[in-house]
This record gives structure tokens, sequence and C-alpha cells, in this order.
């Protein structure tokens, strides 16, 4: 049937085949659009016929190649051309051409063409050309790329480069709000079907487990049998919906008729809104032929053919008819494809072609209208065929084919729509309203192709138009004559022109499905022909009865609540204003304190979520509790609500409180025989009451209770109770539950054990800190080295501010009148700490002793560098309390940043020594000297570590301490000198 | 013992301590006016980080320290992305640095610390790594938000960015204490095995949950986001950059490294979790991102929607997956750092290009920077021709892999209503007239930020075609 077949014979055409390099044809095809697309802007600036030659040259030349590829599809054959993109995703770039593929690669690249032509005398000589051409280009190669994809996220990408590039092109006249807003619905819409589809396609992927076309058009039985099928079907149906602007997401194809009408041509009646319909034939064998895609794509394309073609009729701008049209058309095709049956398809294929010619010469010449005359509304044109009769008669043949006129193509596929319609067979009702709704969009399509055409052609000759109208140029009427001219030949003679490429097309979908049809201009007297005569009087009727209300009228009556382009700014108004404003109310993400509690609250609850059942209660058995330990805990407990309710006004009760809690710990260590953990506890919770202490003054003083409570700040103050008492309560039950729950294989046996024989103690602890973890300990006293310098540094410069100044007052000493010359602090002296301090005095020596004590012990009983050093700190704090800095620093040589270096030097000298010796850094040795004396003593290396330890945990406290009590003296005297000296050296 | 195996493990990060420390030095022995030397340094010291990640090393696993340290090829991947973002940092951080006197040496030296933190974490096989790392990274970045002493708004960001830092990763403390509890090791691997076998899921399934808080947390994943609108706000920009492109990549290695090392046997329980915060945070990331006036804010609500986009493929545990979710976060951190670059770049003294209508029409005053700025958005809008779109499928692929169809139909709903902020700062740039008496550009912007940021964006483009490479690293690293 393939003309080249008949002409050389079957062998030589098997010889062209196996000679061509198809796959390279191919790839061409794609690569040359783009590559154009991006040398435009170079080679094509500032010279208008250069641009165009670049733009014509490039679609002409694809078209010529695809034309190369025809002999080795026709027969149902698929072209396959393959290369690595990402193997790691099972990903290749494959580009397919089968059939379907070649008619559309004709149809982009031949009305390419002729649009590129047709643009360089529309488009104004003051818009740059290099710009547009180079979007159309691009364009132009994204839509070969959708055809030729052979891999559906190949097809996904370049389906929503098309987006990007409708989008552009939409937007090309940036000046006018109309296109920027059409620009953007249109980008919203079809970016929205394509991430769908390629939701979808993954979905399909992940039922067939690949990404291939071929592949997935091979699965078709696995697929229509998955539970996902469902969602996969929608999910790619809204993306061809979305492109081919059916119901309801046509909306965005009359709003985009602001882009430049070459671009309305050619993406919204040509090419890019068929992409939709592509999809539909490319996976019809997979997909159809079920319940859901009859309901769904057969529902969606009547509705749409319906819709479109009421709301076409009732239009005054040319191009909004032409837009409305098209929906009504494209409704048509889908409708072709949802009723699954296979002559359907072969409809469907052959309207595309029709559509798309008569389409676009309507397009162009209703622009040439507008170029022409300045307007496009019909209410005020007429006459035109008397100035520009050229345009005119091309104009009434497209008009014509596109009312379905015989003796051209838009006839020949309405009567195989009508056959199809009438050889459906889905009950009689269904039936009935199928052919029904098909007569009726058929003679609204005849009335609105008079409205345009006579419209603006016929009638009296107006003389009000805002330029003065003349046959455009004629290269702007010849690509309108080419495409009449393809309508007329496909008219007439269909089985000679289109019948090879539609057969070649109709194959590749169906396969050996493939139905018998007829491609004849008469077929007889049939029902079809007899729906096309009723659809056709009713058509003129309809135009001359109603044509006078019809242009009185706004707006299409019945279907204003279709316009769906309200429906879709007010989704955008929820989206970009309601819903934000509702979930900022909701989610108050600025407060700190209210995310803390939403932080919390939800952990809680996802926490409590995921122990659903919750863990059984612990077991409460076998605990004795000792009254007396119970009412020490309630001490305890007393101290700690005290504290916490004192806290915001009475910062020292509440400080005194906090540290009655912490003695009551101290207890409780000693009562689980933890000695150690208590006097360390003891020393640490002392030393730290007293450095909140030193911190205190220096906070600004607060206003007793202005107002009474707020009942809002009072329900805050309940809801923060019980978030507290509540998070408390669930940390102390899940603490216990953990150590009732497992008894691990614990490091601590080993510990026990090896206390006494590996490192020669009985102080586990100590032996643990000085000996096993050598190491860390190093660390953990380098680290506090490093804590106290920085504390110095940053406060010895440091000024209380100025609220605070006066907050020694309260302790009733009068700091201004300090003297700086008397050698002893007159103030620590004259009030009410002078016995007190005497007393201390007494003391102190009798605390360092004491923490000698402890630090030579610390190996065997409760004690330790630590315990011994923070002790030692604690015995000058009280000094300087008692006695004051000055009179401190005048008798002790207080230098704590030497006991640090020193310490440290000393830690690590003994873990060298080791080293020398012969043993990893660290190790400790121990044993017993016999000396004369004293008889058998015991040493123990490690105790020069520890006294590493001892040094730098003095120093490190007492410099932080002291430069903290220098403070007061600042007051006094501005300069920082006294501190400087107590952190530097003694001298 | 420490064996030399051990340090030769660990070259890398024990090159950067030690390249911190010295850059510090460095920094203090030099004028102000010297600074440059530091930056030039700074960069060098990654460049040479780089090199020793990617080379010098064998191309297995090796544990060093008895498991607590793991070097992998994740890792690698991770680490090589942190450096390179940094790098991108650096340069593009100088002239707005410069202008605003805040060109210090701390700002290196902190930022080195803070990546020598990401990358611990990322090479964690111990919960006690990871907590080291995770820390190690969070402390210098509470400074570096604060580096702008002077603004308010700096400090605001820094409290809350602390305040809450410290809360997550004391969740996480606990949570990892709870998993202590229950299975008697710290190991992950170990963890592993114990929770196998384990007769008493609750404590586990207990302790799970406070992890992936944190993880959350980390990611800045609803509902546990809400500190970094206000952290992308108020950080200096540079910063802000740093911490929507960084920890984004440390939080892909935490969450790999907890729940599936850790608490793979748990994975029904995670992945529920990982897909409720998922679906959270495109919903909530999405459509507050559009009511956002202030560009960083956006990006900060737009950040959280992505993070979405990362769980879709963490809740999917198969190598599949996970290679997802770590593309999708290297993707993503170089998305950011065009995004913020073009900020920087337009920023000058006195002017900092932080609204969205400081773009407006941008187009017309520089078309190449409005050029960069819509590629970014187009590719965090997942619209081909940009690697985002790559990312994307890859994600959403593995969401339905996983079973999870509801997820991925989220994802798209929520990303189509991400299309509308993307679409405004499109418009606003390319569609709208300038604002009157603003001309935000520099007279001169930095030669290496151009450079770099052109390089950055352009990148994105090509992307698309070269991920296969980088795809292929991302499988391997999960086995896949």
């Amino acid at each position: 049937m393939g003309i080249a077949a008949s002409a050389a014979g079957p062998e030589a055409l098997a010889w062209i085949v196996r000679m061509m390099p198809y796959g390279w044809i191919s790839t061409a095809i794609l690569l040359l659009p783009f590559t154009v697309a991006l040398a435009t802007p170079l080679i094509g600036r500032g010279n208008r016929r250069r641009t165009t030659w670049l733009m014509t040259g490039t679609a002409g030349v694809c078209l010529v190649l695809a034309t190369l590829l025809f002999p080795a599809i026709a027969d149902g054959e698929v072209l396959r051309q393959t290369f690595a993109w990402a193997p790691g995703l099972g990903l290749e770039f494959t580009l397919r051409v089968d059939g379907l593929t070649w008619l559309f690669l004709i149809l982009v690249s031949g009305i390419g063409l002729l649009v590129g032509i047709y643009a360089t005398y529309y488009m104004p000589p003051e818009y740059p050309l290099v710009r547009f051409f180079s979007l159309l280009l691009g364009f132009m190669g994204a839509m070969l790329g959708i055809v030729l994809s052979g891999n559906v996220i190949q097809l996904v990408f370049f389906w929503e480069l098309t987006s990007l590039f409708s989008f552009l092109l939409i937007g090309y006249w940036h000046h006018g709000k109309s296109a920027r807003d059409a620009a953007r619905t249109a980008l919203i819409v079809t970016v929205t079907g394509g991430l769908c589809l390629l939701a979808g396609v993954l979905v399909l992927a992940h039922i067939t487990g690949s990404y291939d076309v071929d592949a997935i058009l091979a699965a078709g039985g696995r697929i229509r049998a998955s539970p996902l099928y469902l969602p996969a079907l929608v999910l790619i149906l809204l993306g061809a919906f979305t492109k081919s602007a059916q119901v309801p997401f046509h909306f965005w194809l009359p709003q985009a008729m602001s882009a430049p009408t070459p671009v309305s041509a050619y993406l919204h009646s040509a090419t890019m809104v068929k992409a939709g319909v592509f999809l539909l034939l490319r996976f019809w064998p997979v997909l159809a032929g079920t319940e859901p895609w009859f309901w769904i794509v057969g529902g969606v394309g009547l509705a749409t053919m319906l819709v479109g073609a009421w709301a076409a009729t009732f239009q005054h701008d040319m191009k909004a008819i032409l837009a409305y049209s098209t929906i009504s058309h494209l409704g048509l095709i889908t409708m072709l494809a949802g009723l699954g049956s296979t002559l359907g398809v072969v409809a469907a294929i052959f309207h595309t072609v029709n559509h798309a010619t008569f389409k676009a010469s309507m397009f162009m010449a209703v622009g040439a209208v507008d170029h022409e005359t300045g307007t496009r509304d019909l209410r005020r044109l007429g006459g035109l065929r008397h100035v520009m009769p050229i345009t005119a008669t091309l104009a009434v043949i497209a008009g014509a084919a596109m009312a379905g006129v015989p003796l051209l193509n838009g006839f020949l596929s309405k009567e195989m729509f009508f056959a199809v319609a009438l050889g459906a067979n889905h009950g009689l009702v269904l039936d009935t309203l199928t052919v029904l709704v098909a007569v009726a969009a058929a003679a609204l399509g005849v009335t609105y192709s008079l409205r345009l055409v006579g419209g603006a052609f016929f009638g009296p000759l107006r003389h009000d138009y805002p330029r003065e109208p003349h046959e455009p140029p004629r290269w702007m009427r010849f690509p309108i004559g080419i495409l009449a001219l393809a309508c007329l030949a496909v008219g007439i003679f269909p089985a000679w022109v289109v019948g090879p490429l539609l057969r070649a097309a109709a194959l590749s979908v169906l396969g050996p499905q493939l139905p018998p049809y007829n491609l004849a201009l008469w077929h007889g007297l049939t029902m079809p022909m007899l729906m096309s005569v009723i659809a056709f009087v009713a058509g003129c009727v309809l135009y001359v009865l109603g044509r006078r209300r019809i242009a009185a009228r706004d707006d299409a009556p019945l279907i204003g609540w279709t316009s769906a382009l309200h429906g879709f700014e007010r989704v955008l108004a929820f989206l970009t204003t309601t819903l934000p404003d509702l979930q900022q109310r909701v989610f108050p993400s600025r407060k700190l304190q209210v995310q803390l509690l939403l932080v919390v609250l939800l952990a809680g609850v996802f926490g409590f979520l995921a122990v659903q059942p919750p863990p059984a209660p612990v077991a409460m058995h076998g605990m004795h509790v000792d009254p007396a330990f119970a009412l020490l805990w309630l001490l305890g407990i007393a101290c700690a609500i005290g504290a916490a309710t004192q806290a915001k006004f009475q910062r020292m009760a509440a400080l005194i409180l906090t540290a009655g809690t912490g003695l009551v710990v101290c207890i409780t260590f000693v009562w689980l025989s933890a000695p150690d953990l208590a006097v360390t506890q003891l020393v640490v919770e002392s030393i730290t009451t007293v450095l909140l202490l030193l911190g205190l003054r220096w906070l600004p003083k607060r206003i007793r209770e202005l107002a009474p409570l707020s009942p809002v700040a009072r329900y805050h103050r309940v809801r923060d109770a019980v978030v507290a008492i509540g998070i408390g309560v669930g940390l102390a039950s899940l603490a216990y539950a953990v150590m009732n729950h497992l008894v691990a294989d614990s490091a601590s046996r080993f510990y026990l054990e090896q206390a006494l024989p590996g490192g020669g103690g009985r102080n586990v602890v100590n032996v643990i800190l000085v000996d096993f973890r050598a190491m860390d300990t190093l660390g953990e006293i380098t680290v506090l080295s490093v804590v106290a310098l920085t504390v110095f540094a940053l406060l010895w410069r440091f000024r209380p501010a100025a609220e605070s100044i006066g907050a020694p007052r309260a302790r009733g000493s009068t700091p201004g009148q300090a003297e700086p010359h008397t050698d002893r602090d007159p103030r620590a002296w004259a009030d009410q700490l002078a016995i007190p301090g005497f007393l201390i005095l007494l003391i102190a020596p009798v605390i360092a002793l004491f923490a000698l004590h402890l630090f030579l012990r610390g190996h065997d009983l409760p004690g330790g560098g630590f315990v011994a050093g923070i002790s030692v700190t604690m015995t000058l704090i009280v000094l300087y309390m008692a006695a004051g800095a000055r009179w401190v620093e005048a008798r002790l040589k207080v230098a704590p940043a030497r006991w640090i270096g020193a310490g440290l030097l000393l830690a690590i000298a003994s873990g060298l020594a080791a080293v020398v010796l012969g043993d990893p850094f660290l190790t400790a040795y121990h044993g017993h000297w016999t000396l004369p004396v004293l008889g058998d003593v015991p040493y123990n290396s490690a105790l020069l570590f520890d006294f590493g330890v001892f040094a730098v945990v003095s120093g490190a406290s007492a410099l932080m301490l002291v430069v903290l009590a220098h403070q007061s003296l600042r007051r006094v005297v501005p300069a920082p000198d006294a501190v400087r000296d107590a952190g530097e050296a003694e001298s | 013992m420490i064996t030399l195996n051990d340090l030769l493990v660990m070259v890398p990060e024990l090159y950067l301590t030690a390249a911190a420390c010295f850059v510090l030095l460095f920094d203090v022995f030099i004028n102000d006016d010297q600074r440059d030397a530091t930056h030039w340094v700074a960069i060098i010291v990654m460049l040479v980080g780089i090199f020793l990640v990617v080379h010098g090393q064998p191309d297995t696993t090796a544990t060093a320290f008895g498991g607590m340290f793991v070097r992998d090829r994740m890792a690698e991947i991770l680490k090589v992305t942190v450096l390179i973002a940094t790098i991108l940092m650096y340069v593009m951080a100088r002239p707005w640095l410069r202008d605003r006197q805040l060109f210090m040496g701390e700002f290196y030296s902190l930022s080195m610390f803070s990546v020598l933190g990401v990358m611990l974490l990322v090479s964690a096989g111990n919960l006690i790594t990871v907590y080291l790392g995770l820390e190690l990274f969070a402390l210098p970045a509470y400074a570096l938000v604060a580096l702008n002493r002077e603004s308010k708004l700096s400090s605001e960001a820094a409290i809350k960015f602390f305040v809450l830092g410290s809360l997550a990763s004391g969740l996480i403390l606990f949570g990892m204490s709870l998993i202590y509890g229950a299975t008697g090791t710290l190991d992950l691997h170990g963890i592993f095995a114990a929770a196998g076998t384990t007769t008493h899921p609750h404590l586990l399934q207990f302790g799970l949950v406070f992890l992936v808080v944190g993880i959350g947390f980390e990611f800045g994943a609803v509902p546990f986001h809400m500190w970094l609108p206000d952290v992308y706000e108020g950080a200096p920009t540079p910063i802000a950059m740093y911490i929507s492109a960084v920890p984004k990549l440390a939080a892909v290695g935490l969450a790999y490294r907890l729940l599936e090392v850790g608490m793979g046997p748990f994975a029904d329980d995670w992945r529920i979790m990982l897909a409720i915060m998922a679906a959270l945070s495109l919903v909530v990331g999405n459509v507050v991102a559009i009511a956002q006036k202030n560009l960083k804010r956006m990006l900060a609500y737009s950040t959280i929607s992505h993070m979405g986009f990362v769980f879709l493929g963490l809740a999917n545990p198969t190598p599949e997956g996970y290679s997802a979710a770590l593309f999708y976060a290297v993707c993503f951190a170089l998305m950011e750092t065009v995004a913020f670059g073009v900020i920087l770049a337009l920023a000058r003294k006195g002017f900092e290009c932080e609204m969205i209508d400081d773009l407006k029409g941008l187009n017309r005053r520089s078309p190449w920077f409005a050029g960069m700025m819509a590629i970014a958005m187009f590719s965090l809008a997942g619209i081909p021709p940009l690697w985002g779109f790559i990312a994307k499928v890859l994600v959403l692929k593995a969401a339905i892999d996983g079973g999870m169809l509801w997820l991925a139909i989220v994802a798209i709903i929520c990303s189509i209503i991400g299309l509308f902020y993307y679409l405004r700062v499109i418009w606003v740039m390319y569609f709208e007239q300038p604002a009157e008496g603003v001309e935000p550009l520099q007279a001169k912007p930095d030669l290496a930020l151009r450079g770099l940021l052109s390089i950055n964006a352009l990148g994105l483009v090509a992307m698309i075609f070269f991920s296969g490479p980088l795809l292929a690293w991302c499988r391997a690293a999960f086995g896949g």
C-alpha cells in the first residue's frame, strides 16, 4: 500500500532500509532544533533574515529527515536508538520511531516550518525575532522529544520542557498583564499535569519493572490486572487532560490566546495540545479497554467536546472562538480514543492530523486579519473579502474544513467519528447520548465556523478599522495556502494522500488489531451521512436565527459555571493566602517558648504512640522504703518546689532552697552507700551555689508583681506546670524502667574486680579516673583548663550593667566608701560578717588540710584529686568572702593560671614517664616500698597524675571564682589591674 | 590501643582538625587587611581535604577504633559534598562579609570545626561518635549564626537555634540512653543485632522515637522545623547558606547510621514516622512558603518541603531508597548554594536583597543573575531540564517502589503548590518593574563569586545529562 513500496519493489526497499543510518537520523532530528536554538542568539542577532533562515531551515531539515524515515516504519516496525543516560537508574536515552511518532514528527516539523515563515512577517519589526525563534525552536525540539521518547522518564522530561517553553512563549509579550497571567496559568496547569504524569509513569514502571516504552507496551495485561492500575491510569490521564485542555482543565487554553498568533497556531492548536492526545494513543494498547478508561476518557471527551463547541459559539474574539473550537475538537479526539474501539483509534489519529491542518491555517488567517485591521472582535469586523480576497478564500476553505463540509478533510474524519459513535455498544441510553452529543457538537461547529468566516469576511465592508486593511504580504499567505491545499487534497484524495501515513500510525498503535476502514470520499447514503446532513442544516439554521442574539451576549449561557478559571483562581487564592495564614496561626513559629513546648509535646506524643500498648507497669514489689528516707525526700521535694516558685522574685531564697535539694541528694548517696559520690556531690554543690551567688548580684533587679495575673497568663502557667510535671514524671518512670529493665553485661564488673590487682587502689572510681581511663581524664582536665581560661578572658574586662550597680546595697554595705589604700577591706570586718569572718580565718587552714587528706587517701577511700581540688578552692573562696579580695591577695600568692599549667604538665609528664620506661602512655605503676621508720608504704605512680588533676581543678575553679569575685572591686577601682594580677602572676 | 591503621582511616578528619587549628592560629598573626590570606588558605585547606577524602584511601569500607569510626562510600560522598558546599560558601561569602565588617578569621575556623563535626557524624559507627559529631557540628554553627553581634535578629536566631538545638540533642541523647539501656551496647552493629533478637521491643521503640525526633530536628522536618525559618532569616546570609546545605547532608548520614545501621530491625516503625514527617513537611513547607515575603524565609520553608522529599527516599529502606535520598540531598545542597549565591551577589553595603520584592525587574538590570536565579528556582521546583527533576524522579520512584504511593501523590500535589512560590520569584524578576530608587547591583560583583556561581548554576543544567556517575556512586554506597 505504501507509495515507496509500489515504486521500488520490496527488495530495493529492504536494501534502503538496511543501508540508511536511521538511528542517527532520529538523533539529528532531536538535536538539531536545540542546537540551533542555542546558536540563534549568537548567529542571528540583529539580522532578521538570517534568523528566519535558521528557524525555517531547521524545521525544513527536520521535515526532510523525518520523511526519510518513513520506509523503515511504514509496516509497523519500530526504530530504536539508545544512548547511556543514567545507568544507575536503569535509564537509557532512547529514541524510538514508529508510525505514530512519525506522523507527529511530520506535523511538528512541517507546521513549524510554515509557522516560521508566517511569523517572520507577522511579528512587528520592532520585536526581536531572535529570542522568539530561539524559544520556538526550543519548543519544537521538546515536542519532537516527546514523540521520539523511547522511555517514559524521557517523555515526562520533554513533556515538562514543552510546558516551560509554552510559558516563555505565552509570556513573550510580557508587558501585557493578560499575557503574564495567561503564561502563569498555563504553566501551573500543564506542569501540574506533567507531575501527575511523572507519578503515573513511575507507577507503570513499578508495575512492569522497566521505563522502556516497548517493555511497557508489551506488559498491557499485567498492567491492567495490577491493583495499581487505577492510580496509574488516573495520574496519566491527568497529565493528558491538562495538556490537551480537557474539561475541567480547559480554562488555560483560551487564556493562552494572548500569545502571539504564530504561537497560538503552533502550540495551542497544532502541536502542544496534541501531546495529550499522543499520550492517550501511545498508551492506548496498555491502558484502554477497561471500564474506568471508558468512563473517564469517554466521559471527559464527550463533555469537553460539547462545552467547547457551545462556548465557541458565543465568543466574539476570533481567537477565542478558535481556542474553544480547539478544545471541542480535542474533546472529540479524546472521546474517540476513550470509546475503546479500534476504529475509534484510527479516527482519532486521522482527526488529529486534519485538525492540525485546518486549525493552524485558520489561526494564521485570523492572525492575518488581526495584523491588517488591528482588531479581532467579530462585532467590529465585516466585509473583508473586498479588501483581502485571497485571504478570505483561504479562510473559507479552512473554515469549511472546520465545519466538516464535504470535499475537505474535516468532513472525512467527522464521518468516521459518526460511524464510531454509531458503532458503540454500551447500552441504549449511552449510545443514544453519544450520537446526540456528536450531532449537536457538529451542528455547533457549523455555527461557529459560519460566524467566524461570515462575520469577518462577508457582509458590508466597514470603514472604521483601526488600520487600513489590505492583502497581507505574499509570504504570510503562503503557509495558509499550503495548509488549505492540504485540507483540499486530503478531502478529495484521502487514500492517496494520507492513506499510508494513517495506516502506519494506526498499525503502530493497534498492531494486528487494525480494523478494516475505508478512506473514501463517498460511502453512499449511510447513517453517518445522514447525521452530517442533519448537523449541517441545524448549524446553518442556528446561525441564521441566532446570530443577532449571540452577538448581543457577552458570554456563553448555561455554562458560565464551567468556566473553571474562576475555580482555579479561587484555588489559587486559597492556596496563596487563606491556607498559609491559617497554618501560620496554627504553627506559630516566632516564639521560642511555644516552639519548645511543641517540640516537647510532639516528641512525647510520638513516643507514646510508638509504645502501644504501653509497657507493663514496673513491678513495685520488694521495695521497702525507710520512713526516714521518705521524710528526707519529702524535704528535698519541698525545697525544689519552693525554689521553683520563688525563682522569679526571690532569687536568693530560691538558690538556698536549691542548695537544700542538693544536700538531700548528697545524703541520698550516703544512704545508698556511695560515699565517694556523696563527697563529690557535696563539694560540687557548695561551689556551684557560691558561683551562682556571685553571679546573682549582676542580674538586673526584678520588680515585684505589678498587676494581678491575667487569665491567659494563668492558663499558660497551669499549662506549663502540667507539661513540666508530666515530663518529669514520664522521665522518672522511664529511667526507673530502664534501670529495672535489663542487666546488661556491663563494664562495671571488670573494674570492680580489677581495681585492686590492676590499679592498686580500693576506690574504684578513683582508680578508673586516674588509671584505667586516665586518657579520658587527661582530655577532661584539658577542657576544664580551656574553659577556665575562656571564662577569665570573657569576664576580666566585664563591666556590670548599670541597672545592677545598686544590687549589693541590699546586703547593707556601702560600696562608695571603700578606701582603696586600706589593707583590709573595712566592709568585710565592719558589718555583720565580723565574727563569721574571724572564724573562717581560723577554719581555712583546716579545710586546706582536709583537702590534702582527701587527696592522699583518694586511691583507696572516698576522695581524690578532683574533690581535693574543689575543696582547696573552697578554702580560697571562704577567705575571699570573709576578708575581701584585697586582703587575701595581699597575703596569699594566688596564681591559678600557674596551677593549671603546672597541673597539666604534671599529668602529661606522668604519662610520658611510662613511655620512657617502655610502656604505653599513661601506664601507672604501683607497689610497696619498705621504708626504715614507716615500714611498708604503698606507692602508686597514679598519684602523680592525680596531683595534676588536683592542681588543674583547683586552679581552674579558683580562676573562675576569683574573676567573679573581682567584679566587686571593679566597681570601686575602675582599672582591671587587680584582676590581671590575680590571673597572671603574683609579683 | 590506637593502631596506625586507625589513624590512616581517619586521615581526612585528623588533617582537618590540624588545619582548622592552623587557620585559627594563622589568623591571629595577620593584620585585618591581610585577611584574604586566611580566605585562600581556608579554601586550599578544603580542597586538600577533598583530595584526602577521595584519594589515598582504599576503595573498601574501613573501620577504626573498634568500629567507632566507619569510612565508607556514603560517608565519602557526603564529605565531598560538604566540603564543596563549604568552598562555595567561602568564595561567595567574602564580598558580603567584607562589606559588613564581618570578614574575620573566626568565620573560617568555626566553619571548619563545624564541617569536621559533620565528617565525624557521617562516619559514625557508634552512638558516642554520632553524638560527638552532632555536637561538634552544632556548637560552631550556633556561634556562626550569631556572627553578626550587632544584629538583634542574628542574636535572636542564634539563641533559638541554640535552645532548640540543645533540646534536640538532649532528646537524641535520651533516645540513645534508652537504646543503650535496652541493648547494652553503643555500637550500631551491636544494637542492630540486639534489636533483632530483643524480647522487649517497647523500650527500643520508645528510644527510637527520640532518635527520629532528633533526626527530624536536624533535617528541619515538620513538626520540628520551627527553628529553620528564624535561623535562615536571622543568620548572616552566608551562614544561612551553610545551614541550608550542610546539615541536611549530615542528616542523611545521621538517619542512615542511626536508623538503618542501628535500628534496622525496626524499619517498619520508623518508616511510618518518616513518612508522616515527610507528608507534614511537604504540606507545611510548601503552603507556608507561599505566604513569605522574605526571600530567605521562603527558602527556609522551601527547604522544609525538600526535606519531605529526602524522607520520601529514606522511607523506603532499600539501597534504592537510600541512594535516592542521598542523591537528593547532594542535589539540594548544590541548588541552595545557587539561590543563596545570587542573594549574596546582589547584596551590597546597606542592602541585603532579602525580600522577594528586591528582585523586581532583575532581568532588566542583570539578566545573567536573573538567569541563575531562574535556574535555581526551576531546579528546586523540579522542572526539566534541571537537576532537581532527576532527583525528584528518584525519590518519587523510591516511594512508589516502597509501596507508598499515597506519599508520592502527596508529594506531587505539594510540589504543584510549591510551584507557586518558585514561580513568583521568576515572575518578579522577569515580569515586574524595578522598585523606585533601588539599584541593587554591586558596581562590580566579585569575580570569583560570579564565576563560581555561574559554574554552580550551569552545573544544575549539565547534571541532567551527567548524573549517571553520581547516581552509580550513590547506589554503590549502599551496596545496590
